[in-house]
């Protein structure tokens, strides 16, 4: 049977600038953390819908109609979540990497007066499972340096850590050389090309 | 009939609306799942604000609705509720037969099927599909007619004179003893006379007491080619290679019937013994004096290697396990009958050996016996004992729970049943004394039916210690029963499984039967054997029993509630080799190709081989003569498809002077020289008969006398365990080479220059068949612990340094080790990715006869036979360390893989 593949990506979106406060007509310049900066909400008026347009005017420009075909047929929002601006897509596994560099492009949220912003993929994965743990251990690790800074603490290495993308560095510890002959190992490698 | 699947939105009703039913409903229910709650913006804002609370309620938000939704799409996911029983008890047939699945989810399987509308199956019901299976069809209809009126003509005819007819027969009944079955002395046995509606099946081959129940859960032996002439399991019809690997390891226990093992009586004086067994080659003499005394008083077992005397030399049989029957108590009428008639006591042995080696084991023990005075009696008693094999952790366990002893009164009770019954705990039979034998007499397990778990008696520890050390089973010392003819038969005269079924009903529910005068003692004899190799592994449970008693003890054996979960686990064949090679040790008859069994097992594997090789398409199998060596070599070394010692030992005497033998002392020039030698003889043929098993005690003998003397015979070989050094995994057939000799002859002078005009570029030095002279060394700079020691010079990381300390450390540590750059150039530029070459045609010293990816090792591990000449000649000019490195090369391939091997 042929079993349709698929990758989840899951991608954040970063603001740069303060949000526009509506309450206070002259912004006052107040320190914000950055924690907070990095991870502004999305306005609300945001649908998945619009998003899922942009993405897909954005393959169109970038691969033309060919790209956009390849993408269109299964791409997807699953999930989307703009007090925490973090959207998961579903992409046709053949083709993600289009997506992806079509995120890599876009500038701006997708609405009239749009704030800047970055799309950020932070994970790609083949399930569903695995892209909602990754948010979960993200959203976590975000709750802690949050409860660091509300002590007063700085949060800088948590943080750190978020950005840094890579899941699995911090787990591991620091790569010692073992036996492991570096030499023979290529060496292995040529002869089983 | 309606539609197994509606199309979707196919089916709607006048309003256009989903008609509500089962499927719709649960496709909502799978949407409503697995949509993930969200929340606006604003949760994240305070007055429009970033703030910290809110964010920290916005990211603890999103974390639960995460987690409810996993677990939601986990719950609404489409499992079917025959996907719930353990793997083992799978059945295809489980999808549409409710009566398949266990009894507990039988309710709900059977809502699925309403749900999903499956169609139920019953075979039985199942119209016939072919031509062949409608006549058989119409043709029982006709028979069960045709008995239905043969039955009622009966009836009808009983009506009438019934009564007399009773009467009539009750008198001329006429009840008859079973014959006894005959042992002849001296001479073959028959197989036990087949149930009359199988007897069909048994003309070429013996069914094994289990074979019914063997039938349906293994894969046998084919019908028409018997292995030494039984049905044997050959592996089980489930998956079960990793299964047996934890099974004889980790938890849980690995049961064999072995009743194809064949057993051979020998009776006669101590001495005529002796002399006989002597003459099998049990010549050691630790055996013979004090140190033998535990053996021949019958507490302890041998098992070794016998072999016969053949033109001037000695040959391998095979393996064999000698127990001694221990003499009768001296009693005073005794030493009376002694004094009048000086008589020596007779006594009796018992040999076990390997059904492929038993012909050529029993002719010769004929030609033995007849030479003794007073002649020695040899009796076969294949299909008079049978018996069980167990490996692994529970099998102590598991025979604790089935055999339990016949008699139990305390004065009535044997010594080694109370030996045996104090083993509760032991979790490794080859923590017993060496060789320990423990034989009573068991009830029949079918009494105490089902078998419960044994219960470990607390703070046991201590009383099994002092039972294993002290290990007293030598007082009271009793002949065993399971010697004694009488005793085998009674055994075998067990009550019908149908009047075991009766007195159980009769009992109170639960109730085990008790044991009436029908039950006859089952004589038992448990062999403890430890592993040939290490002392880690599990050692093997050996049960011997009348042959008609294997069947009841296994089926109740297979029914054991194992302690650590699940029943044991049927073996076959495949196991038991699977076993043997986990712990290293070589599997007769396939690992031993000097002798005569092993040398059949070498050629049927051949003929197989060969045929499957035949099978396949020209174009998809591997064309032998146009495999690249490397260096110019085109084509396989001798047979692809057979460990080829013809081949070798042909090779062997085509390199060396006619008149020398396989002698190893030759000094380089003299070995320089015959190299050149044209080909000087033929190899022999059978090859059977010219190679030699060499032990490995006679290797290492061989090892340390030294150059001058030690000549090792003709066609001399050598079983080696083989494990690769870097990586690889040898298959069957592999080939076994050493390094070459180092700096070996540079060719040029005379040799071939074509080779020289075809590789004028590369400015390597090469010796004469075209191979680098420094092959060895590329080889040996594969060994990880070489002489560069690359591993030694980065420091370990302390433990409990903080992160700048390690980061510091780690940095000096990459900046110490030196990598060369630019990477040196491997030693053979020209092909195969820089991999050294395989070593010439006259470094071949063997082959891999077993050989895979071991799980015990973790690793590619093999067991081969290399030749003894070779080894001793390498072993003696490089050293021992360098001397076990050797090249593996499977059948067909290019490249070769660096292994080191060990005499096993």
């Amino acid at each position: 049977m042929v079993r349709l593949k698929d990758r989840y990506l899951l991608v954040n979106i970063l603001y740069t600038d303060l949000p526009p406060s509506t309450s206070t007509p002259v912004p006052v310049p107040v320190p914000v953390s950055d924690l907070l900066l990095y991870n502004q909400p999305t306005n609300s008026d945001l649908k998945p819908q619009t998003l899922l347009k942009d993405v897909r005017n954005e393959v169109t420009s970038l691969f033309g109609d060919c790209g956009a075909g390849k993408v269109n047929h299964n791409l997807q929002v699953k999930y989307f979540s703009p007090a925490t601006s973090t959207f998961i897509l579903r992409v046709s596994r053949d083709h993600y990497r289009l997506v992806w560099a079509a995120l890599s492009f876009m500038q701006s949220c997708p609405m009239k007066n749009g704030r800047p912003c970055i799309y950020r993929v932070v994970r790609v994965s083949g399930t569903m499972r695995k892209v909602e743990k990754e948010t979960i251990r993200r959203a976590r690790l975000l709750v802690l340096a949050a409860k660091e800074e509300l002590k007063g603490k700085s949060s800088s290495v948590s943080l750190g850590d978020l950005l840094r993308g890579d899941n699995n560095n911090q787990q591991r510890t620091l790569p010692i050389l073992g036996d492991q002959d570096v030499d023979s190992a290529s060496e292995d490698d040529m002869v089983e090309g | 009939m309606v539609k197994r699947k509606d199309p979707p939105g196919g089916a709607k009703d006048s309003h256009g609306r989903q008609p509500d039913n089962t499927r719709t409903t649960k496709r909502a229910k799978v949407q409503a799942a697995r949509t993930i709650r969200t929340q606006p913006s604003d949760a994240a804002l305070e007055d429009g604000k970033l703030d910290l609370n809110r964010f920290l309620n916005a990211r603890e938000f999103e974390i639960k609705s995460l987690e409810r939704s996993m677990n939601k799409c986990k719950a609404v996911n489409a499992t079917r509720v025959f996907q719930m029983v353990p793997r083992a008890m799978r059945r295809r047939t489980a999808s549409h037969n409710v009566k398949r699945v266990p009894k507990r989810l039988r309710a709900q399987a059977r809502k699925e099927m309403l749900e999903d509308n499956t169609p139920t199956v019953e075979s039985r019901k199942r119209k016939p599909r072919t031509t062949r299976a409608r006549i058989r069809a119409e043709t029982m209809r006709k028979l069960r007619y045709l008995a239905e009126k043969k039955r009622k003509r009966k009836a009808k005819k009983a009506g009438d004179g019934a009564v007399e007819e009773v009467q009539r027969r009750g008198s001329a009944v006429v009840t008859t003893r079973p014959p006894r079955p005959k042992i002849r002395r001296n001479m073959l046995n028959e197989p036990p006379k087949a149930d009359s509606k199988y007897r069909k099946r048994q003309i070429n081959k013996t069914w094994l007491p289990t074979h019914l129940w063997h039938a349906k859960r293994a894969t046998m032996t084919r019908p028409s080619s018997p292995l030494w002439r039984f049905a044997i399991p050959l592996t089980s019809t489930a998956k079960c290679y990793r299964p047996t690997h934890r099974a004889s390891g980790q938890k849980g226990v690995v049961a064999w019937d072995t009743s194809y093992m064949s057993t051979i009586g020998v009776y006669g004086t101590a001495d005529c013994l002796e002399r006989a067994l002597r003459y099998l080659g049990l010549v050691q003499e630790g055996l013979w004096n004090t140190r033998g005394r535990k053996w021949r008083a019958g507490v302890r077992k041998w098992t070794g290697t016998v072999s016969r005397q053949q033109k001037g030399s000695r040959r391998d049989i095979g393996p064999a396990t000698i127990v001694w029957n221990p003499q009768p108590p001296a009693t005073t009428s005794d030493e009376m009958e002694t004094s009048e008639k000086p008589k020596k006591p007779r006594r009796q042995i018992l040999i076990r050996t390997h059904p492929s080696c038993f012909l050529e084991l029993f002719e010769e023990l004929l030609k033995v016996a007849k030479g003794q005075k007073p002649q020695l009696h040899v009796e076969d008693l294949r299909f008079e004992v049978g018996s069980i094999e167990l490996v692994g952790p529970a099998s102590t366990e598991t025979l604790l729970g089935i055999l339990e002893p016949f008699h139990e009164s305390p004065e009535a009770a044997e010594r080694h049943a109370n030996v045996f019954r104090s083993l509760a705990g032991v979790a490794n039979p080859a923590s017993l004394p060496k060789d320990a034998i423990l034989a009573f007499s068991a009830r029949d397990p079918r009494l105490s039916y089902p078998p419960k778990r044994v219960q470990i008696p607390s703070g046991g520890e201590q009383t099994i210690l002092k039972t294993l050390t002290d290990w007293p089973v030598e007082e009271n010392l009793k002949p065993y029963d399971i010697f004694d003819r009488e005793s085998r038969y009674q055994a075998s005269r067990m009550p019908s499984q149908k009047s075991l079924n009766r007195r159980k009903g009769a009992n109170a529910p639960g109730e085990p039967i008790k044991v009436t005068a029908a039950d006859p003692p089952i004589p038992v004899m448990l062999l403890a054997s430890r592993p040939g190799t290490d002392g880690q592994a599990q050692g093997t449970w050996t049960l011997l029993a009348p042959w008609k008693c294997i069947q009841p003890i296994w089926y109740c054996l297979m029914q054991y509630p194992v302690s650590t979960g699940g029943n044991p686990r049927l073996g076959g064949l495949e196991e038991q080799r699977q076993i043997a090679f986990e712990h290293g040790t070589p599997w007769f008859p396939g690992d031993f190709p000097a002798t005569t069994a092993g040398m059949n097992w070498e050629l049927e594997e051949r003929a197989k081989r060969r045929r499957d090789w035949d099978r396949r398409p020209k174009s998809k199998r591997l064309e032998w003569k146009s495999l690249d060596l490397g260096a110019g070599r085109k084509g396989e070394i001798g047979d692809g498809l057979a460990c080829d010692f013809e081949y070798l030992f042909g090779v062997s005497a085509r390199t060396r002077t006619q008149g020398k033998p396989d002698a190893v002392s030759i000094p380089d020039a003299v070995a320089e020289a015959m190299v050149v030698d044209p080909p000087a003889e033929q190899p022999q043929s059978p090859v059977g008969m010219t190679i030699r098993q060499v032990t490995k005690t006679e290797f290492s003998a061989l090892m340390k006398s030294g150059s001058g003397e030690g000549v090792v015979p003709e066609g001399g070989i050598v079983a080696v365990g083989l494990e690769f050094v870097t990586r690889g995994v040898a298959k069957p057939c592999a080939r076994i080479y050493r390094l070459p000799r180092k700096g070996g002859k540079v060719g040029g002078a005379v040799g071939v220059p074509s080779t020289q005009a075809e590789v004028p570029a590369t400015p390597e030095a090469r010796t004469r068949d075209g191979l680098p002279v420094d092959l060895s060394e590329q080889w040996l700079s594969k060994a990880p612990n070489g002489d560069k020691k690359k591993g030694a010079a980065v420091p370990k990381m302390p433990v409990g340094v903080d992160m700048e300390t390690r980061k510091k450390i780690l940095a000096g540590s990459l900046l110490a080790v030196e990598v060369p750059y630019p990477k040196p150039a491997a030693g053979n530029q020209t092909d195969f990715g820089g991999h050294p070459l395989c070593p010439g045609e006259e470094d071949l010293i063997g082959f891999v006869t077993t050989g895979a990816f071991s799980l015990s090792e973790g690793r590619g591990t093999a067991i081969g036979s290399i030749s003894a000449g070779r080894a001793l000649e390498t072993l003696r000019e490089t050293g021992p360390r360098e001397g076990k490195f050797c090249v593996v090369r499977n059948a067909g391939e290019s490249i070769g893989w660096l292994a080191r091997w060990e005499v096993v």
